[in-house]
C-alpha cells in the first residue's frame, strides 16, 4: 500500500508468538495511520473493563502514512493504550527517528499484547522479529539502556525502553527514544512495564513505496522550501519550545508554585536566550525537520547531559516548583528521563505536595524527614528518585499521581490537585484564559495542551470571552492539530513556520495515491475524536460532564501576584463553554455522542 | 565542486538522507545514502557528519572503471558497469563508498546533486570548491 | 534616524498585512508597537539584529527588529 510499511506486527508477550498480517486498506481509508489506528485496535481489541496494567490491555505503536519520507518532520510516532492513570484512553507522541524505522522495517503498528513473566526485549530487524532475556537490562535507567542496546545492536537500530518507574508500575512512566525524546503522558511506559518488556529495538532496510514518484519529490521539495523561506525559521531554530518561557511569563500562563500563579518573579533565569547560552550543545532534530526545537543541553554542575529542557519541563519542574536556574531544571530533567517518569506529571505531583507541605497537610512526618518547601531543589532530586521506586511513604503517595494523593490525602487538597480526568495539567496557567481552559477540560487524554492549543487566539480575541467562536476555534485546532499526529508528521511547521496547510494535500496525494482535502483529513479527526469519547464512557460507568471539569482553582482562586493577579475563569462561564462545546460537537448535555453524531461519523455500530 | 559538511550545525535529522536516496535509486530509504550521520550520543552529545570529498581514489582503485566523472566533475557509479568487487569501498579514506549486500547489487557514492543541500535545514552542507592539497 | 520593524505571521494583520515598517529611532519597542496598534502581549520574541531583546530595548538607527507571535504553542 502506498504510503505504508503494509503490515501489522502482533508480539504476544505471554506466549511468544509473533505475526504480521497486511494492513487493511479500509483501516487506512477510515483512520489513516497514527494515533487514528491506536484509537480504532484499542476500542475494538482491548476488552471492556481491562486491568491496564493486566495482560488484556495492549500498546499498540503506530506510524503514518507521511512518516519516514522527504516530509519536514515526517518523525511522530503515537502510542496507544489504556492509561493507568486515567483508566481511559491514552496517546503518547514521540518524536525521533523511532516512527521512520518502523515504515523502513514494512509495519506501520506494533501491537503489544499479553504480559512476559520474565523482562524481555523485542528485537526487531527487517523480518528477524526475536524476543530476547532483559534480566541484565532490568532496573537499569532509560538513557543507559538505550546505549547499552545501541552498542549492542548498532547505530542503525532504534530503540525505545522504559526505566524503573515504568517497571515498579508508577501510573506516568514515560517511554524513551533517542536519549531523551519520550512518548511521556498518561502511562505508556507502565503498560510497557507491566508486559515485562523493558525495549524494543527496531531496524528496517525497505525502501516505502509512493504512488507517484515525482510528483512526491516535487511536493515534499517545496514544503522543505517554504520551511527554509520562513522568516521564523531562525528564531525556532535557536531557541526551539524554550522561546515561549518569557512570554508566558508576561501573559500570566507559566505555571508557578503549583499554578498559584501565571508569572514567576525569579524565572528570568530560565528564559530561552539564558537557556540557550548557558547549556545548550547542539540542536538535536526528529526525523526530516528543517526546524529542530531540540535541544541538547550540558549540565557541568552535575556532569550530565539531556535533551531538553524543552518549555513543558521548564514549566512544570522549573517555575512551578519555585526553581529558577537553568542547571538545576535541567538536571530534574535528566532525572526524570533516566528514572523514567513524564516530567510533566512528575511536575504537578510535586508542586501539589510541596504545596500541601506549605499549608501543614503534609508534614515532616508524612514525607521522611524532607523538607517540602518550593525551591528546594535536592528534595526534588530525591523525590523523582523514590517516586521511580514506590520508595517509602512519601514515595508510594506521589507515585499515584495528583487525582488519587490528593483523594487519598484529602483536607481539601483535590482543590488543588491541577488535573483534568486524572492527567496533569501541562504548563499553561489558566486562570484567565478560557480557551486555552477549554482546550484543557475537553482534551481526550485528559489535561494534554497536544490536541488544542489556544492561548494566542484567547489574547486576539478577548481572555475573558466566552463565546461560540471560541469553542468552534478550540474544536478545528482538535481535528487539525491531532491529525498531524495521525499522518506522522509534525504540526510545528505549520503552526511555526506558517506552512500553507494546503501545501501537505498534493504530498499526501502523491505519496498514497489517495487525493483527501482537510475537509475529508478533519472528519477522520473528528472520527477518531468521538471513538475516544466513547472508549471513555465504555471505561468509566459515571463518564460525563463531571470529568470535563477543570481545576476548582482555575475558578475559585485568582492569582495574588503577576500578570494575572486578581483574575479568574467564573464557573458558569466553563459550564456555558461546555454547553456550546458538546452541542456543537452534537454531544448531548452530559458530553455523550448523539446517536446522530455517531452515524454521521460511521460509528453508530460500535454502540450495542 | 565538491560537498563540504559543517558538522557542528546538524541536528541529526536525516532529511539529505532520505533525499540522496531518492536520487541515487529513487527509493525512500536512508540506507541507501551516500552520505552518514554519526550520532554521539549520550556524551559528547554531537553529530558527525561524513561527505564525499570527490578525491577519485576509488575511481583509481576499479578494475572494472566503473566509477566515472559526470559533469558536475562527481565521480559517480555507472551501475550497469560495476561488478561489485568492493575494491573501492576500503580505498575510501571518509567511509562514503557504500555496499551493502541485500540493499543493492551495486556500489555507491555521492554524484553531487545537491538534493541533500535542498533539504537540509540547518546549512549543515554547500558546494565548494576542492581545495588547492 | 529610523529602524526596521519587520512582522511575522498573524502580527501583519495589525498593520494591513504590512510586512515590515519604518519607525523612529528612539522609543522602546513596546513604545513602537504601541504606536502601531500592535498588541504588546501576542508578541512572544523580540529579536533586534537576531539577538534576542526584551521590550524595553530602545531602538537605535539602523536597527532591524524582527516582532514574533506564537500560533501554536508546544
Amino acid at each position: 500500500m502506498n504510503g505504508y510499511g503494509g503490515n501489522i506486527l502482533r508480539v504476544n508477550l505471554s506466549t511468544g508468538k509473533i505475526t504480521k498480517t497486511p494492513t487493511p486498506v479500509e483501516l487506512a481509508r477510515d483512520y489513516i495511520g497514527g494515533r487514528g489506528f491506536g484509537a480504532y485496535f484499542l476500542f475494538n481489541e482491548v476488552p471492556a473493563g481491562a486491568d491496564p496494567l493486566g495482560p488484556e490491555n495492549k500498546l499498540i505503536v503506530s506510524s503514518g502514512p507521511l512518516a519516514g519520507l522527504m516530509i519536514p518532520g515526517a518523525g511522530k510516532c503515537d502510542f496507544t493504550c489504556k492509561s493507568p492513570l486515567t483508566g481511559g484512553y491514552a496517546s503518547a507522541s514521540v518524536g525521533g527517528l523511532l516512527t521512520a524505522e518502523i515504515k523502513y522495517a514494512g509495519l506501520d503498528s506494533i501491537i503489544l499484547e499479553g504480559a512476559s513473566a520474565k523482562p524481555v526485549y523485542l528485537v526487531i530487524d527487517d523480518d528477524h522479529i526475536q524476543l530476547r532475556d532483559a534480566s541484565a537490562l532490568w532496573g537499569k535507567g532509560s538513557i543507559t539502556v538505550e546505549k547499552i542496546l545501541k552498542d549492542e545492536l548498532g547505530e542503525e537500530f532504534q530503540i525505545a525502553c522504559i526505566g524503573p518507574a515504568g517497571e515498579n508500575g508508577v501510573p506516568y512512566a514515560h517511554i524513551n527514544h533517542d536519549y531523551g525524546r519520550q512518548a511521556g503522558r498518561g502511562g505508556v511506559g507502565t503498560v510497557m512495564g507491566a508486559k515485562k518488556l523493558k525495549a524494543f529495538a527496531i531496524r528496517g532496510t525497505r525502501a516505502i513505496p509512493v504512488a507517484d514518484l515525482d510528483a512526491y519529490r516535487q511536493a515534499g521539495m517545496a514544503l522543505y522550501k517554504a520551511c527554509k523561506d520562513s522568516e521564523g525559521l531562525g528564531p525556532w531554530q535557536n531557541l526551539g519550545t524554550t522561546m515561549v518561557v518569557s512570554w508566558c511569563d508576561e501573559i500570566g500562563a507559566l505555571p508557578t508554585r503549583n499554578f498559584a500563579a501565571g508569572s514567576f518573579a525569579e524565572g528570568k533565569t530560565l528564559y530561552g536566550p539564558v537557556i540557550r547560552e548557558q547549556i545548550v550543545i547542539t540542536d538535536k532534530g526528529c526525523f526530516g525537520c528543517p526546524s529542530p526545537c531540540g535541544k541538547y543541553s550540558r549540565m557541568k554542575r552535575y556532569g550530565t547531559r539531556v535533551e531538553g529542557p524543552e518549555y513543558e519541563t521548564i514549566g512544570m519542574v522549573g517555575s512551578n516548583l519555585g526553581i529558577a536556574d537553568a542547571q538545576d531544571v535541567a538536571q530534574i530533567n535528566f532525572l526524570c528521563d533516566e528514572w523514567g517518569v513524564d516530567t510533566i506529571s512528575a511536575g504537578s505531583t510535586i508542586a501539589w505536595a510541596m504545596e500541601c507541605y506549605e499549608k501543614g497537610i503534609l508534614t515532616p512526618a508524612d514525607t521522611d524527614g524532607l523538607e517540602l518547601k518550593f525551591g528546594n531543589v535536592p528534595a526534588v532530586f530525591t523525590l523523582i528518585e523514590k517516586i521511580a521506586k514506590r520508595e517509602g511513604n512519601l514515595g508510594a503517595l506521589l507515585a499515584e499521581g495528583t487525582k488519587r494523593a490528593a483523594q487519598k490525602i484529602g483536607k481539601g487538597s483535590e482543590q488543588f490537585a491541577i488535573q483534568v480526568k486524572g492527567m496533569e495539567q501541562s504548563a499553561y496557567a489558566t486562570h484567565n484564559a478560557t480557551a486555552m481552559l477549554l482546550a484543557y477540560m475537553t482534551a481526550d487524554v485528559g489535561a494534554h495542551h497536544n490536541r488544542a492549543w489556544a492561548i494566542t487566539y484567547d489574547l486576539q480575541v478577548g481572555r475573558e470571552l466566552v463565546g461560540a467562536d471560541k469553542v468552534a476555534r478550540v474544536i478545528w485546532l482538535q481535528h487539525v492539530r491531532p491529525m498531524f499526529d495521525t499522518l506522522g508528521a509534525c504540526r510545528l511547521q505549520w503552526v511555526e513556520l506558517n506552512i500553507d496547510l494546503e501545501m501537505y494535500i498534493p504530498a499526501l496525494e502523491a505519496i498514497t495515491g489517495v487525493k483527501r482535502s482537510w475537509q475529508d483529513l478533519e472528519l477522520v479527526s473528528e472520527r477518531i475524536w468521538n471513538l475516544t469519547r466513547l472508549y471513555w464512557a465504555r471505561e468509566h460507568k459515571d463518564f460525563g460532564r463531571a470529568w470535563d471539569m477543570p481545576s476548582p482553582r482555575f475558578y475559585t482562586e485568582p492569582p495574588k501576584t503577576g500578570t494575572t493577579a486578581g483574575q479568574i475563569t467564573k464557573l458558569e462561564d466553563v459550564e456555558r463553554m461546555l454547553d456550546m462545546y458538546y452541542a456543537q460537537r452534537g454531544w448531548d448535555a452530559n458530553g455523550l455522542p448523539k446517536p446522530e453524531t455517531l452515524e454521521r461519523l460511521g460509528l453508530a455500530n460500535l454502540v450495542a | 565542486m565538491r560537498l563540504y559538511a559543517d558538522s557542528a550545525r546538524c541536528s541529526g535529522c536525516r532529511a539529505c538522507l532520505v533525499a540522496c536516496s531518492l536520487n541515487l535509486f529513487q527509493e525512500n530509504n536512508p540506507k541507501k545514502a551516500a552520505l552518514t550521520i554519526l550520532p554521539h550520543f549520550p556524551a559528547p552529545g554531537v553529530y558527525e557528519v561524513k561527505v564525499c570529498t570527490q578525491c577519485g581514489e576509488c575511481a583509481a582503485v576499479c578494475p572494472t572503471n566503473a566509477i566515472k566523472q559526470n559533469a558536475r566533475g562527481a565521480y559517480y557509479v555507472e551501475f550497469a558497469e560495476c561488478t561489485l568487487c568492493e575494491a573501492c569501498v576500503p580505498a575510501c579514506p571518509e567511509n562514503v563508498m557504500f555496499v551493502r549486500a541485500g540493499l543493492a547489487d551495486v556500489a555507491w557514492k555521492c554524484d553531487l546533486c545537491g538534493d541533500c543541500i535542498a533539504v537540509c535545514g540547518t546549512n549543515v552542507l554547500r558546494l565548494g570548491e576542492i581545495a588547492a592539497a | 534616524m529610523t529602524a526596521q520593524i519587520k512582522l511575522l505571521g498573524i502580527l501583519k494583520s495589525y498593520v494591513g498585512n504590512q510586512s515590515q515598517i519604518e519607525v523612529n529611532a528612539g522609543n522602546t519597542v513596546r513604545e513602537a508597537m504601541r504606536a502601531l496598534n500592535i498588541p504588546s502581549e501576542l508578541v512572544a520574541l523580540v529579536l533586534v539584529n537576531n539577538t534576542p531583546q526584551t521590550k524595553e530595548y530602545c531602538l537605535q538607527a539602523g536597527d532591524v527588529v524582527m516582532l514574533m507571535a506564537v500560533v501554536g504553542g508546544g
